[in-house]
């Protein structure tokens, strides 16, 4: 898929290997104070946003509470448990920031996490029938993926998938297409339905029982306010994940393109299977980075907040070979996006939309 | 009962107390309500002492005992449970956002309720305790640990037998069996590189006097030249009828130990090993393959080494704490596959057993729950 020689992908190799290696030879006290704080900062907004929907008066302090519960949420979900869950913070010894024990504020179980998105995300990224989240097996994403008339629907299921993303990623591990087909023994599948059930149950106990009992007659308000915080940490992580590798330009590999590849080869399709959005520092954190895709695809164990750093030097390189460096406003990428998606809901042969 | 494992001590009445909200706080509908580091967290911003689990104490004195040694007196918060002389704890500093583990032993006196530990100037974390550490500063440890103590009845005749900054645990003994006014006969032999160089000086000669039952011996190897364990029979006569403990350097341990088999000593040898002297793993011929389960990926191995060290150069990050042996941290479970104890020296194949990743090295190929 791209046009560079044997030689020039391994010295593209040693550039990014160099510029990794530049970050992670300094990582230290600046880097765990950073997820500290914003670790802090989590819990500060989650207490403060239970006790405004608890005690707070009146519909603007259901509102203020609503975004201070949803706001804790995102940052738990995706610049703490999303990056910790990397290992980027293993090398800090802190039982509190270890990858493997860690457990986050959603429906999706850490340890189907780990294995979903590290292991078959991160290794496959992009390879039609190896990357599950190519679509999260509901959407056509590509005209490579076999069109089925439930692909009509597309534009709904996407929509639903958007509002209920937690569930679609908790679920997303049961790999219940596969199952069905029997490529997965009923045991497995079985613990990880259990896994997920019980996760998902731990979390409605939480947001839609215990908290909104203890809110006695606000009952009510604390229940619609937990909802619409878990929705708006729905649908943020929804735009923000879909815009990673959906845009436009984003390639997308076959299982034969990628076989005996060469570090230099698989991180020229992280390069070429992500994309990047623009934004101010606070739309960063908000992303957990994930606003620096590219990088974040690049080297997946680095402190998510270092991205910021290396990204002009990973655009530089891409210059200098003559790669595409795929990055813009978040408005413009999750357009592209929901091209995408309608392009796709049409069957193989049909006339493409304009544009 | 093993009363020195710190599992088996009994609670505080504090621990009393918290154990139940620990608990509650790790079960699993609870966790993912409040994680338990946040209530650490807030506890420690209230106060920097406070803690459900941890054993945590404030600096409240430092004493400069040589140019390179240092003690540090230490008040711990209640859940610490006490300790017998000759056990040593864990110390955690965090040193430029990593955390770091070292084992020192404790130079307590016996009675205080203040712990003391000694430290000698000569790694990462030692440069820390010396320079960073100051009176206030708050340290995490760990319970006292280690099986190197004196037993309830004593022996008639002790040697206690040190070299270095092997001194911490015997004079802590030697301390003990003051306190307890031992009207035995007590030999401390301990070898230093000079006069300068040698811990608790005044206080070893003041007992020399006060202390009837003990006799003081030093070589300094500097004047002396290198101590010579073929000569301790002469230096100590009735070597045969001592019950020794021992803390040294591995060398001087090693042939020590050579010595007492050689004689065929029956009064027991005990010795605290810090860096525990493993056995020198032998690489195989053919590479064998470590599986690693959950993180589902491998590496091959020659077993040249510890699992830790293997797990951590293919790029892996085990959970692990002091790399000796002790603590436990690195502990998982193998499915499958014979490992070496490399303390021991043991090979075992019993499938779904708790090896400890920093002192097993792979024997076939494994599968392991990490």
């Amino acid at each position: 898929m791209n046009t560079l020689t044997r030689p020039q992908i391994d010295a593209f190799q040693a550039e990014v290997d160099a510029i990794r290696a530049s970050v992670m030879s300094t990582l230290g006290q600046a880097d765990v104070d950073h997820i500290r704080k914003m670790i802090t900062l989590c819990r500060v907004s989650e207490l403060s946003g239970r006790a405004l929907l608890h005690f707070g008066p009146g519909p603007l302090s259901w509102v203020a509470g609503v975004l201070a519960l949803a706001h804790a949420k995102i940052l738990d979900n995706m610049e703490i448990g999303h990056n910790v869950m990397h290992g980027q913070y293993d090398w800090t010894g802190d039982p509190a920031l270890n990858s493997q024990t860690f457990e986050w504020d959603i429906a999706c179980d850490g340890e189907a996490w780990r294995h979903s998105h590290n292991v078959t995300h991160h290794t496959y990224t992009n390879i039609l029938g190896k990357d599950r989240d190519l679509g999260y097996s509901l959407l056509r994403m590509t005209p490579e993926q076999k069109w089925k008339p439930r692909h009509w629907l597309q534009p709904l299921t996407n929509l639903m998938l958007a509002m209920g993303f937690q569930y679609g990623v908790g679920s997303h591990d049961l790999e219940l297409g596969r199952y069905k087909h029997g490529a997965i023994p009923k045991p497995v599948f079985k613990e990880r339905l259990n896994r997920f059930v019980s996760k998902v149950g731990k979390q409605w106990f939480k947001d839609y029982l215990l908290f909104p009992a203890l809110a006695l007659w606000s009952a009510p308000r604390v229940l619609a306010g937990n909802f619409a915080a878990n929705l708006i940490r729905n649908l943020w992580t929804y735009v923000v994940i879909f815009c990673g590798h959906f845009t436009e330009h984003v390639a997308i590999y076959r299982e034969q393109d990628c076989r005996n590849e060469s570090r230099g080869d698989w991180y020229l399709r992280q390069l070429a299977g992500s994309s990047n959005l623009t934004g101010g520092r606070w739309f960063h954190v908000l992303t957990g980075h994930l606003s620096h895709q590219i990088e974040h695809h690049l080297f997946p164990d680095m402190p998510a907040h270092r991205y910021r750093e290396v990204a002009p030097q990973i655009e530089a390189l891409c210059l200098k070979y003559g790669l595409r460096y795929n990055t813009g406003s978040l408005f413009k990428q999750y357009l592209a996006v929901m091209k995408r998606i309608l392009v796709n809901t049409l069957p193989p042969g049909q006339p493409r939309l304009a544009g | 009962m093993n009363r020195l494992d710190p599992q088996t001590l009994p609670l505080t009445r504090t621990e009393a107390l918290t154990r139940p909200l620990v608990k509650a706080l790790q079960h699993p509908w609870l966790a993912g309500i409040v994680r338990s580091s946040a209530v650490e967290d807030s506890l420690q911003a209230l106060h920097p002492l406070l803690s459900l689990s941890a054993v945590r104490a404030r600096v409240v004195k430092l004493i400069d005992e040589t140019a390179d040694t240092r003690t540090l007196l230490l008040r711990p918060n209640n859940l610490w449970r006490g300790a017998q002389a000759g056990q040593f704890v864990s110390v955690t500093v965090e040193i430029n956002g990593r955390r770091h583990e070292r084992m020192y032993s404790l130079t307590s006196r016996p009675g205080s309720r203040l712990l003391a530990i000694t430290v000698k100037r000569q790694g990462l974390v030692s440069a820390h305790l010396h320079d960073a550490v100051r009176v206030g500063s708050v340290l995490a440890l760990s319970q006292a640990m280690g099986e190197f103590t004196l037993p309830a009845t004593l022996p008639p005749k002790l040697l206690l037998l040190s070299a270095g900054s092997g001194i911490t645990p015997v004079l802590a003994m030697l301390r003990e069996l003051q306190a307890r006014r031992f009207a035995g006969d007590v030999v401390f032999l301990h070898i230093s590189r000079n006069p300068a160089d040698l811990i608790f000086a005044d206080e070893l000669r003041a007992a020399a006097v006060a202390f009837p039952a003990l006799r003081l011996m030093l070589h300094f190897s500097q004047q002396q030249g290198r101590f010579d364990v073929g000569t301790l029979g002469q230096q100590v006569p009735d070597l045969a009828e001592r019950a020794t403990w021992m803390c040294g350097p591995v060398a001087l341990m090693d042939a020590v130990q050579a010595h007492w088999h050689a004689n065929r000593h029956s009064e027991p040898l005990h010795h605290e090993r810090f860096a525990a002297a493993p056995l020198a793993a032998k690489p195989l011929s053919e590479p064998v393959r470590i599986q690693l389960l959950r993180s589902a990926s491998d590496f091959a191995s020659l077993g040249a080494d510890n699992l830790l060290l293997q797990a951590e150069a293919a790029g892996h990050s085990p959970k692990h704490g002091c790399r000796i042996g002790i603590c436990r941290s690195c502990q998982c479970v193998k499915r499958s596959g014979t490992v070496q104890n490399l303390q021991t020296g043991e090979l075992s194949s019993t499938p779904n057993e708790l090896i400890r990743l920093c002192v097993s090295a792979a024997r076939s190929d494994l599968a392991l729950e990490l």
